[in-house]
Parts: structure tokens; C-alpha cells; sequence
């Protein structure tokens, strides 16, 4: 153990003398947050991105439809105009982004309202358009006769309420438990852990991935031989795998730096600290911390049969894509995270770290009996895979210059 | 002499091959042994044996009377070797003390005398990719020998070495012989070894082939060997008397020698109609032994006869 911490000491420190990795740590964080909170920033400073909206209107029914708008947070500006049909051409020519209505008459008895767009409109425009029928429906009710509540019962369209058996039985459970939307009341209190675990997650996979590198390097530069005349591979390995866990957390740390005070500043009104540092978040970020070991054990694995990357067999490919496995399943788990798909990826060892932390993030009442028996087939496929893994390092990192077969691999982990 | 290394009765095999039979032999404190045999004879597969980098199928390695290698007390210079790239030669070579747990002090200071002894002074802070193989080379020797081992075991040492670079080995491992370092060497080049070593061990195809001291082996298979320049008649110079075999290559004949041969009143025997450009007489060197053993295996047979 002791020779292990030499090693990795020695990971970290090599490492952070090197400038290429310096630089992704830094440039990785800022990246990351940058896409995130610049496309927010676009959306703000928005003002010529607004479409412009001309209503000739002969109805008066202009003030309605700008309340409807308003209501409806388009992203509208509305403005009368007594330009006719036969002119609109030419003004639209020489404008962008901007449509004209023609609301008379005739609209209203054959209930097609023209709209004349120029270029460069938004595309989601003309379904925007759509939420104005109401208010010109209701006009059109209203000159047909009817009386106000009878316009009520015309204009209220009919839906379906769906309320299933376990939401029947939550709902005795917690005493008038509201369901604001998909994560709960303050979305917030339990994003914000959840993220920082991703964030986790994320920084010690990337740095599974060094380790890959790592392991494949020792054995291209063909130094493993006079490392292990000093000490096992056993011991070389733990200290890769301690080393570059070591790693991913000085990598956390400093996204978290970039992240948390950008977020206090972006998301001021909310209480980010106060969110973070709640017991949910040992959980979270322990299960982040145990998919690194399964990613460590698999790629310190698969580096040691590998010297060269151009030549890479096919199943290696897919051993190194593991780690996005759970990609597969957000979109499942967001339309029912406690689902059978979810299930199947909460029990399936690669994916149970990604899968679990987005459950646990949408998920109102932990499922603590999925939550254990996934996490002991976890605990256990990590000893398993790192005993292989073992088995693989010890041959596969002293044959140099070679990448080794599938049939070797196999021969070394019955060995 | 103290045996530091003592390998008994030692093999391995890969798949259907057996790389090392039965191996055995000991290095003393203060002598350089060598390891010698052709490409594939089971030197390697033997260290790395010997360094607990592989097991043996049989066999029993000791040092000093036990059975587990202290790995800090060994330095190990592969035969396939390397360095990390992109680090510092410091950096590396207080790396791998470290690992031996050899003071780092003293290791510092260490590397700085012997970089500036190999010619490396202020090189110390270059990384590794900046250097030339050679230097590499001489990097990788430091590392090996920084933490004062007692045993130590060199790989090939001096392949890809220049003649000036060999030299500087060549001394430095005869001093770290002197002060008390047992030396297991193994190698190609015939001549370095003949110079070097104490005592030599040579194997072919995993066996053992020659094992004793330098002097007595040349004394036991070094026979005498003529080498006469000039048209000759290949029958007629097998017909002289001692002669064992005749190799002959367009006008040059290598009459080789029986083993009692007389060198001065031999040439009495040669004929006057014998056609010399030029005439010499010596011993067959190591290096012509290593390539009888490696094409023909012909040492083989007589090390079988003599003991038998």
C-alpha cells in the first residue's frame, strides 16, 4: 500500500507538472460553463430578436390579442398599421423578421386569417401564431349570439386527467403533496446536489480515461519493466487508480470553483450553498465516486493490452464507450424515471452511477430498496473488475510495443 | 566469496516451449557474471525470473540464503527499456530511488555526480524527450544504480551505445564490481564480456551450455585455431595431424585445433609445398564460440563429451 501511495503521488504530481493537462483542467471547466450560461445570456439580450408583429386591424381587436400575447410570453412585439394587402410585398422586403395580420370581416366568416412573414422569421412563429384563434374564436361566438357563459362552456376545450394508481397512493401517503412539474416544488433543492455529483462523475470518468492513457503510455515507453523491479503491479496499478482518482478530485475542485460562484452569481435569488450542503449529497456523491472505481478497474485494464490507439480492436472501441452508456437512457428516465428502462439501467453496473444520479435528481421519494441492491451490484462488479483487471495489468503491461488479442486477454484472466 | 544470487534448478515455459530448463547458477559479491547465449536462448525470460517479474514453473531463487528478493537491494536496467517521456530527468530518477525507498537526499545528490561523471551535467532539468538514446541510455544506467544496490543486473547493457559511451559503462561497472556489487551481465558483444567478466554462463535453447570462470572456459573450449591466407587444397590440410575440422571461404583456410595441440611444434608438421600469404595462430575466441554454439550447436557435444 505504501509503494501504492508512492505511485500515486507520483500520477499527480507528474501530471500536474504537464502543461497539456493544465490546460484541459482549466479549459474543460470553462468550456463547459461557458456554453451552459452563454446561451442564457443570448437569450436575455434579446431585443432584436423579437419578432415584429403589424396588426391591420379592422376588428378592434388589437388590445385583446396583446394581452393574449403577453400572457402566453411571446416574444412579440405588436404594433397597429394601415398597411393594406396590396402594399405588404414591398414592405416586407425590406424588413426582417416581422409578419403582418389582416384581421376584417371576411376573416371571421371564413375563419382564415392571412399572415404575410418576411424573411429570417423565427420558425416556431407560425404555432405561436395559433394561441391568437382564442381570442378571435370568442368574437366570433360573440357576434353569433351567445351568452358570456355560454361562451365559457364553447371556449374551454376538454382534457384528460391522468391520475395513476402509485400517484393515488403517494397521494395518501403525503398529505396534499402538489406536483409542480417534473422535479417538485423548488427544482433547485435537488438539482443542485445531483449536479455537483455529476460534475463528480463527470471530472474522475475523464480522468478513468487519463489513466487509459496512462497504463497504454508505461507500456509504449516500456518503462514498466524497471518500475516493477521495485514493485508489484498490484501495487502499480492501485497507485493508477488512486493516483488519478486523486486527480479527477483536484479537477472537481477546480470546476466547482468555476461553478459555484458563476452560479450564485447567474441564479442569484437562489440559496446554492444552502442547497448543496444537504446529507442527500454524500449518497449522491459516493455513487459518483464508486462509478469511477468500476470506469478505473476497466480502463487501467484495458490500457495495459493496448500500446497503440490507431490499431485499436473493435471491442476495446466499445469497452472505451462504456462510459456514456447512460446517454441511452435519459430520454426513457425523463418520460418515467421509475420505469422499467430505469430500472434496468439503475441495476446494470456501467450505467447505474449516470442513471441513478439522474433518478435520484427526478425523483420525489428515493427508492431506497433499488438504491441498496443496485449499489452492492456495483460494490461487487468494482472487486470483480479489479481483480480482472489485476490479472489483464500484470501480463498485458510488460508486452511491449503490441496491442494483445482478445484470445490473450482470455488466456490471462483464467491464468 | 559470498553468494548474494543463487539460482537453483530454475524453468519455465510459455504455451508448448520451454523457454528455461533447469537452470542454475550464483553471482558473488564483488564479481560480474555473464549471461550469454543467442537471441531467444532464455536470458531475459531467466532475469526477469530471477527479479520476480515472472514466476518460475520450478525451481527455487534465492538471496543471500532467502527466499524473498529484497527489491530495493537489486538494481535493474531491462532489456527493454524506457523512460516517461515527457518528464524531468530528476524527476524520474528521484522517482524511481523513491520507489526503492533510497533517501531522497542522497539521491539527489547521487544523480547530480553521476550525470556530471556520464557527461549530463545540467541536464538534469531537460525532459527526457529532449535527450538523445544515448543519453537516455545513460539516464537509464543512473536510475538503475542510484540507490547503491547490492545486486545488480544488467540487461543488454550496451546495445545501441557508442564505443566512447561503452567505455564509461564498461568502467563504471567495473567499479561498482570492485566496491562489492555482484553483477549479473548479460550480452552480445563477445569482446566486452571477455573483458569484463569473472565468470560466465552460456545457454542455448533454454539449457545450459557453458558455466565456470572466464579463464577456464577459455582454457577448455578457447582451442587453437590456424588461419593460413593462400590457394590450399582443402583435403590436404584436413589430413594434417590434430586438425579437427577445416572451414574454408575462396583462399582462406581456418584449420581449427584439437585441444592439446603444441602451437610451435605443430607447425613443424605443415608442408613445404604450402601455399601462405599469411599465417597466424590463436586462441578461439568467446565470440567464436558464441556463434559455434548459435549455428551449430557443436560445443553442445563436446561439453557432453569432456564430462563424460
Amino acid at each position: 500500500m505504501r509503494n501504492a501511495l508512492k505511485v500515486a503521488k507520483w500520477e499527480i504530481r507528474r501530471n500536474l507538472k504537464n502543461k497539456s493537462f493544465l490546460i484541459g483542467m482549466f479549459l474543460t471547466p470553462a468550456l463547459f460553463l461557458g456554453f451552459m450560461f452563454l446561451g442564457s445570456l443570448f437569450n436575455d439580450s434579446d431585443d432584436d430578436s423579437k419578432t415584429t408583429v403589424f396588426v391591420n386591424d379592422e376588428l378592434g381587436l388589437f388590445e385583446t390579442l396583446e394581452e393574449t400575447v403577453e400572457k402566453s410570453d411571446l416574444n412579440w412585439k405588436m404594433q397597429k398599421t394601415d398597411v393594406t394587402e396590396e402594399n405588404v410585398e414591398s414592405e416586407l422586403e425590406s424588413s426582417e423578421n416581422t409578419a403582418y395580420l389582416y384581421l376584417d370581416d371576411q376573416t371571421l366568416d371564413e375563419g382564415v386569417i392571412p399572415v404575410y412573414t418576411s424573411e429570417e422569421i423565427g420558425p416556431g412563429f407560425m404555432n405561436q401564431v395559433q394561441t391568437l384563434s382564442t381570442p378571435v374564436k370568442s368574437l366570433q361566438m360573440q357576434q353569433l349570439g351567445l351568452s358570456d357563459e355560454e361562451l365559457a362552456a364553447v371556449s374551454m376545450s376538454i382534457q384528460f386527467e391522468e391520475t395513476t394508481a402509485d400517484e393515488l397512493a403517494a397521494a395518501d401517503d403525503t398529505e396534499a403533496s402538489e406536483s409542480g412539474g417534473l422535479l417538485g416544488e423548488d427544482p433547485f433543492a435537488q438539482v443542485i446536489p445531483a449536479a455537483f455529483a455529476l460534475i463528480i462523475l463527470m471530472s474522475i470518468i475523464v480522468s478513468g480515461m487519463y489513466i487509459f492513457q496512462s497504463a497504454s503510455n508505461e507500456k509504449k515507453d516500456k518503462i514498466a519493466e524497471i518500475i516493477l523491479s521495485s514493485i508489484t503491479p498490484g501495487e502499480l496499478m492501485q497507485g493508477k487508480v488512486i493516483g488519478y482518482f486523486g486527480l479527477g478530485m483536484i479537477q472537481s475542485a477546480v470546476f466547482l470553483a468555476f461553478a459555484i460562484p458563476i452560479s450564485v452569481w447567474q441564479l442569484g435569488d437562489v440559496p446554492i450553498l444552502e442547497y448543496l450542503l444537504v446529507p442527500e449529497l454524500i449518497l449522491l456523491v459516493a455513487i459518483a465516486i464508486l462509478g469511477y472505481f468500476l470506469f478505473a478497474a476497466l480502463f487501467v485494464g484495458l490500457g495495459a493490452t493496448m500500446a497503440d490507439m490507431s490499431s485499436t480492436s473493435n471491442f476495446q472501441g466499445m469497452v472505451m464507450m462504456l462510459p456514456f452508456l447512460p446517454l441511452i437512457f435519459i430520454g426513457p428516465i425523463l418520460s418515467n424515471p421509475s420505469g422499467i428502462i430505469a430500472q434496468v439501467g439503475t441495476y446494470v453496473p456501467f450505467t447505474t452511477p449516470g442513471v441513478l444520479l439522474i433518478r435520484l435528481t427526478i425523483l420525489e421519494d428515493w427508492p431506497w430498496m433499488e438504491i441498496i441492491i443496485a449499489l452492492a451490484i456495483l460494490v461487487i462488479s468494482i472487486w470483480i473488475f479489479m481483480k480482472l483487471a489485476g490479472k489483464i495489468f500484470k501480463t498485458g503491461i510488460l508486452m511491449y510495443g503490441k496491442n494483445a488479442s482478445m484470445a490473450e486477454i482470455w488466456k490471462w484472466i483464467r491464468a | 566469496m559470498e553468494t548474494m544470487l543463487r539460482v537453483d534448478q530454475l524453468s519455465k515455459a510459455f504455451k508448448n516451449k520451454q523457454a528455461v530448463r533447469d537452470v542454475s547458477f550464483d553471482v558473488r559479491k564483488g564479481e560480474i557474471m555473464a549471461i550469454l547465449g543467442p537471441n531467444g536462448a532464455g536470458k531475459s525470460t531467466t532475469i526477469r525470473n530471477i527479479m520476480g517479474i515472472m514466476y518460475p514453473d520450478e525451481g527455487a531463487i534465492s538471496f543471500s540464503g532467502h527466499d524473498k528478493i529484497p527489491r530495493y537491494k537489486i538494481g535493474y536496467l531491462p532489456e527493454e527499456r524506457g523512460l516517461y517521456k515527457n518528464v524531468k530527468v530528476m524527476d524520474i530518477l528521484l522517482y524511481l530511488a523513491e520507489l526503492k525507498d533510497y533517501p531522497l537526499k542522497k539521491a539527489r545528490e547521487r544523480a547530480l555526480a553521476y550525470l556530471k561523471k556520464f557527461d549530463l551535467e545540467g541536464h538534469e532539468n531537460s525532459s527526457i524527450e529532449e535527450l538523445s538514446k544515448g543519453m537516455g541510455q545513460k539516464v537509464q544506467f543512473i536510475s538503475s544504480i542510484i540507490h547503491e544496490p547490492e545486486l545488480l543486473i544488467l540487461d543488454e547493457p550496451f546495445s545501441g551505445l557508442d564505443p566512447v559511451s561503452q567505455d564509461l559503462f564498461k568502467t563504471e561497472i567495473r567499479k561498482l564490481a570492485e566496491k562489492g556489487t555482484a553483477i549479473l551481465l548479460s550480452s552480445h558483444q563477445m569482446n566486452l564480456v571477455e573483458e569484463m567478466c569473472d565468470r560466465l554462463f552460456m545457454m542455448h535453447n533454454g539449457e545450459r551450455i557453458i558455466y565456470g570462470d572466464m579463464d577456464d572456459v577459455k582454457e577448455r573450449y578457447a582451442n587453437f585455431k590456424c588461419t593460413i591466407r593462400g590457394k590450399n587444397d582443402q583435403h590436404e590440410l584436413e589430413g594434417l595431424p590434430d586438425v579437427e575440422r577445416v572451414e574454408q571461404d575462396e583462399d582462406t583456410s581456418v584449420l581449427y585445433l584439437t585441444r592439446d595441440v603444441e602451437p610451435v611444434s605443430w607447425l613443424k608438421h605443415l608442408p613445404e609445398n604450402l601455399t601462405v600469404q599469411e599465417l597466424s595462430i590463436d586462441r578461439i575466441s568467446l565470440h567464436e564460440i558464441f556463434i559455434d554454439i548459435a549455428t551449430t550447436g557443436n560445443i553442445e557435444q563436446k561439453e557432453g563429451a569432456t564430462h563424460a
